[in-house]
Formats: C-alpha cells, sequence, structure tokens
C-alpha cells in the first residue's frame, strides 16, 4: 500500500475516531445541553449490544433478509421495466413513468397499505421495499440502457448488428455503471424501508420494531444498538457491492481515481 | 427491390461502367425536415459521382457543405430523399447486409468495456467469425497500426491518436472492401494527424481497398487522394473534382513539392469562386 492509499484510508478513520472520543468524553453533550440520559455515550451502546447480542443478531437478521429480498426482486422488476421500456420505446416508455410515480409515494402510506396485503411482516417488508427499490432500478438503468456515446449504435449497424447484439455487446455493457449506481442508492433506501415498515406491521421483531420499541421505553441504549447494528449492515452490503463493481466495471472512468 | 431490377442494375454497371467502377451515386438529394416545422434543409443538392474501384477519393468543403451526409448516404445510415446510389450493383443497404464497409468515425467510437483487443474483434463477433481465426486477424491489424503491444489497455489508457488507430484497426479487421472515413484524423495534433496519413496511405497501398475520405483539410485531401471533391453550402452540392497527380508513394516530401501548393490553391480557390 502507498502512502496516498494508506492516507486515503487512515484519514477518515482518524476522523471517525476522534469524533467517538469527543462523544464519549461529553463533547456532544456539552454542545448541545444534553442530559446523559437524553443520548448514550458509545462505550455504554458497545455494552449494550454486547449483552444482548442473540437477540440483535436475531434483529437485524430478520430486517436485513427482508431488506435484502425485497432490493433483489425490486431491482430485477426496475431492469425488466427499464429493458422492455427500451424494446418498446412506444408503449415501454409511458410505463416507466407510471412505474417512477411509485418513487413518489411515502413509503409512511405505502407501509399500511402493504400491510393489508400481506399476512406477515416478512411479506409486507419485501413489498415495500420492491416497490421502493423498483422504480430507482428503472429510471438508473434506463438511462444507461439508453445514453449511449455519439455513433455506437451507428457503428453496430455499419456492420448490420441484429437487435440481440446491439443489446448485449453495446447497451447492456454501456448500463452497468448506472445499474451499480441504482443498486448503492437501493441498499441505502431499502434498509430505511424495511425499517420504517416494521414500524408499521403486526410482527414483534426486527431492528425497526425495536428501535421503535425501545426509545418508546426509553431504553435509549438499546435503541441506539439497533442503530448501530442497522448502520453496520448497510455498511457491509454496500463495501461488498463496492468490491464487485471494481471488478465489473474496471473500465469506468469512477473507478479509476 | 425485385430479383430482375438487380440484375438489370447489375449488367448496366458492368458494361458501362469505366473501368471498374465502384460506387456511382445519381442525382443525390438529401432533406432534412426541419424541427420547427419550417422548410426542409437541404443538406444535398443532385450530387452526382462516380468512385472507381481501389480509388483513394477526398470530400472536402466547409461545414453544411453535406460531406458527412454524403459519406452516411454511401453508408446506408442516411437515406436518400431523392436519386440513388449503386455500389457494385447493388443498393447500399444490400452492401451494408453483406457487411462490405469499414467505416471510421469523427471519434474513435471504441468501446469503454472492451480492452484495446477486444474493440478490434467486436465487428468479427458480430460477423460470427471464428474465433482463432478472429485473435490470428486481431493480432494482424495491431500490428499494422502498430499497436501491438497495446492489446490489453483499456481505451481510457490510450491518447487521442492510438484510440483513432484502434477504430482504423477495427474498420480494417473485417476486411472490408470499401472503407469509409469521416475526417479520422481532425481531432488530433498535427504531429500524430502526418504519422497517421501516411500510415493511412501505407495501409491503402498494401491491401488495395477503395477509400472515400471526408475531410475539411484541402492539404490533407490533396496529400491522401487520387481525386478531390469539393463540396459548397447551402445547400450542399458538387462544385468541383479535381485529380491529383502527384508520385506515389507519397511522403512528407510530397507536401514540399510545388505541384503540391498549386492544387492546394486550386481547390481554395475554387472555394473562393462559391
Amino acid at each position: 500500500m502507498t502512502a496516498g492509499k494508506a492516507g486515503k484510508v487512515l484519514w477518515p478513520l482518524a476522523v471517525g475516531v476522534a469524533f467517538l472520543a469527543v462523544w464519549q468524553l461529553g463533547g456532544i453533550h456539552a454542545l448541545l445541553h444534553f442530559k446523559p440520559f437524553q443520548l448514550p455515550v458509545p462505550l455504554t451502546i458497545l455494552e449494550t449490544v454486547i449483552d444482548n447480542l442473540p437477540k440483535m443478531l436475531s434483529d437485524t437478521w430478520i430486517t436485513a433478509s427482508g431488506a435484502l429480498t425485497g432490493m433483489i426482486i425490486g431491482s430485477l422488476l426496475g431492469f425488466l421495466v427499464a429493458v422492455i421500456a427500451t424494446m418498446f420505446p412506444k408503449w415501454g416508455y409511458p410505463g416507466l413513468t407510471l412505474v417512477s410515480l411509485f418513487n413518489a409515494i411515502p413509503i409512511v402510506a405505502l407501509s399500511p397499505i402493504m400491510n393489508r396485503w400481506f399476512d406477515d411482516g416478512f411479506g409486507q417488508k419485501v413489498g415495500v421495499v420492491t416497490v421502493v427499490c423498483m422504480a430507482t432500478m428503472a429510471i438508473n438503468s434506463y438511462r444507461g440502457l439508453n445514453d449511449l456515446r455519439p455513433f455506437t449504435l451507428d457503428l453496430m449497424d455499419s456492420y448490420a448488428a441484429p437487435g440481440s447484439a446491439k443489446f448485449f455487446k453495446l447497451r447492456l455493457p454501456n448500463s452497468l455503471p448506472s445499474i451499480f449506481t441504482a443498486l448503492k442508492i437501493n441498499i441505502a433506501n431499502g434498509l430505511i424501508a424495511a425499517m420504517i415498515s416494521e414500524y408499521f406491521a403486526s410482527s414483534t421483531a426486527g431492528l425497526g420494531f425495536s428501535i421503535k420499541d425501545n426509545l418508546r421505553k426509553a431504553m435509549m441504549a438499546k435503541g441506539w444498538s439497533c442503530i448501530v447494528m442497522a448502520a453496520l449492515v448497510g455498511m457491509l452490503l454496500y463495501s461488498v457491492l463496492t468490491l464487485v463493481e471494481r471488478r465489473a466495471v474496471k473500465w469506468h472512468a469512477s473507478q479509476n481515481k | 427491390m425485385s430479383t430482375t431490377e438487380q440484375a438489370a442494375l447489375h449488367t448496366g454497371h458492368t458494361s458501362t461502367a469505366a473501368p471498374r467502377n465502384e460506387i456511382r451515386i445519381e442525382d443525390l438529394t438529401v432533406q432534412f425536415p426541419d424541427n420547427k416545422g419550417g422548410e426542409p434543409v437541404v443538406a444535398l443538392s443532385n450530387v452526382s459521382l462516380d468512385i472507381r474501384r481501389g480509388e483513394f477519393i477526398s470530400l472536402v468543403g466547409p461545414s453544411g457543405c453535406g460531406k458527412t451526409t454524403l459519406l452516411r448516404a454511401i453508408a446506408d445510415l442516411q437515406q436518400p430523399t431523392s436519386g440513388r446510389i449503386i455500389v457494385r450493383g447493388l443498393f447500399p443497404r444490400e452492401i451494408r447486409m453483406q457487411k462490405k464497409y469499414g467505416i471510421v468515425f469523427q471519434s474513435p467510437v471504441l468501446y469503454d468495456w472492451r480492452t484495446v483487443r477486444r474493440n478490434v474483434c467486436m465487428p468479427m463477433e458480430i460477423m460470427g467469425i471464428p474465433k482463432k481465426q478472429r485473435t490470428a486477424t486481431v493480432t494482424e491489424m495491431l500490428e499494422l497500426v502498430g499497436l501491438y503491444n497495446f492489446g490489453t489497455k483499456y481505451p481510457h489508457e490510450l491518447s487521442g491518436g492510438m484510440q483513432q488507430r484502434v477504430g482504423i484497426a477495427r474498420a480494417l479487421a473485417v476486411k472490408p472492401e470499401i472503407l469509409l472515413m469521416d475526417e479520422p484524423f481532425s481531432a488530433l495534433d498535427e504531429f500524430t494527424k502526418e504519422k497517421l496519413q501516411e500510415d493511412l496511405l501505407t495501409i491503402w497501398e498494401k491491401t488495395q481497398k477503395t477509400i472515400v475520405f471526408v475531410t475539411h483539410s484541402i492539404s490533407e485531401a490533396v496529400f491522401l487522394s487520387d481525386r478531390v471533391v469539393v463540396l459548397s453550402p447551402h445547400p450542399g452540392r458538387l462544385s468541383a473534382v479535381v485529380d491529383i497527380d502527384l508520385p506515389r508513394p507519397r511522403s512528407l516530401q510530397t507536401k514540399q513539392m510545388p505541384e503540391f501548393y498549386e492544387y492546394v490553391n486550386k481547390i481554395r480557390n475554387s472555394f473562393e469562386g462559391v
């Protein structure tokens, strides 16, 4: 690892550690005039996570599995919509507009609706996350499939390339960076959607439910531990995706910094 | 077009054509509809021209003279409004379907996600050429354009001149009968441009292809061509065809010859008369 690369990792790490230290030593409380019970300090939160580990892990699994399932189904459906809109622009494009309208439905409205549709919390959660992720993927991948550089399509035509070659050799690889952008957005949005949906669910588990339940009971440290777990899941998924992206689109400008 | 018509065209072509006629442009007019609903824009008006087989012919003219439109019409990427183009007795569409064109565009048009080798390979994949043969041809083409050591690089790792050479290698890889080049060197610096011009002439002399070359540089057209076609703008029309009788093979010394300047001046003057 070169000095420059090490710096890229060390600097953010140092800022993070400094922030946690200030928090631990009461800096944030002093600044915002918080009482100790209003905001637990990092070591207390860590202790709570460790003390309640089995429950934490099961809550995390319940939320993460639902979020991930919804992300996969939603992203696949969204991509399918984009492909159809690309192949049949006449009625595919209005369809894409319709799907993007889903983007405007607030999750707090979607959640109770899905609650009526699905019997169990898992189905409801997957439903909400699917709808949220579908629109993002549809809009982004449609752009990637259609924002072609000048003459790239002419080049295909000059060799009398069939539609399948145009799709697999030009449009699909061209859309990969946009697809990864959509997946990154979907990881964050999907986790948030899964947790919010648990606020409204009939189920009694999951990170979202635990946050609501513990904060209601003024068990701040427990509530914060759930937030930590959610953040960890998000970071883990994001890191895995970034690694895959680095391999899959190493030719793209964003990967050559 | 019916088969009888095709046959008639074909015989007509072989019997009347002056020594081995390659492309015949007959009274070609191309109009573009105006976006605001006004009068259509006439890009090309009544252009007629014969291009001989194996000839290096350049189309020059200021912007708006329709030189790119003419090239695209030959390539069947632009449909004529009236008139017609006959290539080897067939319509351009059939020549395109037979994959006999190689096109080099203004920008290299490389696919970012493919290495140099795989970019050159792409048209051959579409044509279903077996892998072993593809690999051999790619190697041959990269050697021809002097990029053999850059096969595993991605386009963004190459200079503009190298990228354009990859584009040329890709166009040549399918062994096209006709090479259509649309201002391929216009975005390059003077040194790279001169190098590539010489390289192109070497390749042309080796492969004996018909080359239709669009440029806005008079000296480039004179240096490269057997004939220079001068087009004038608004509407695009043919204003002169100049035979370039400079000895071949040509080199940088050709550009020092008084005759070279005479041709350049002659063509420039034909613009001023417009």
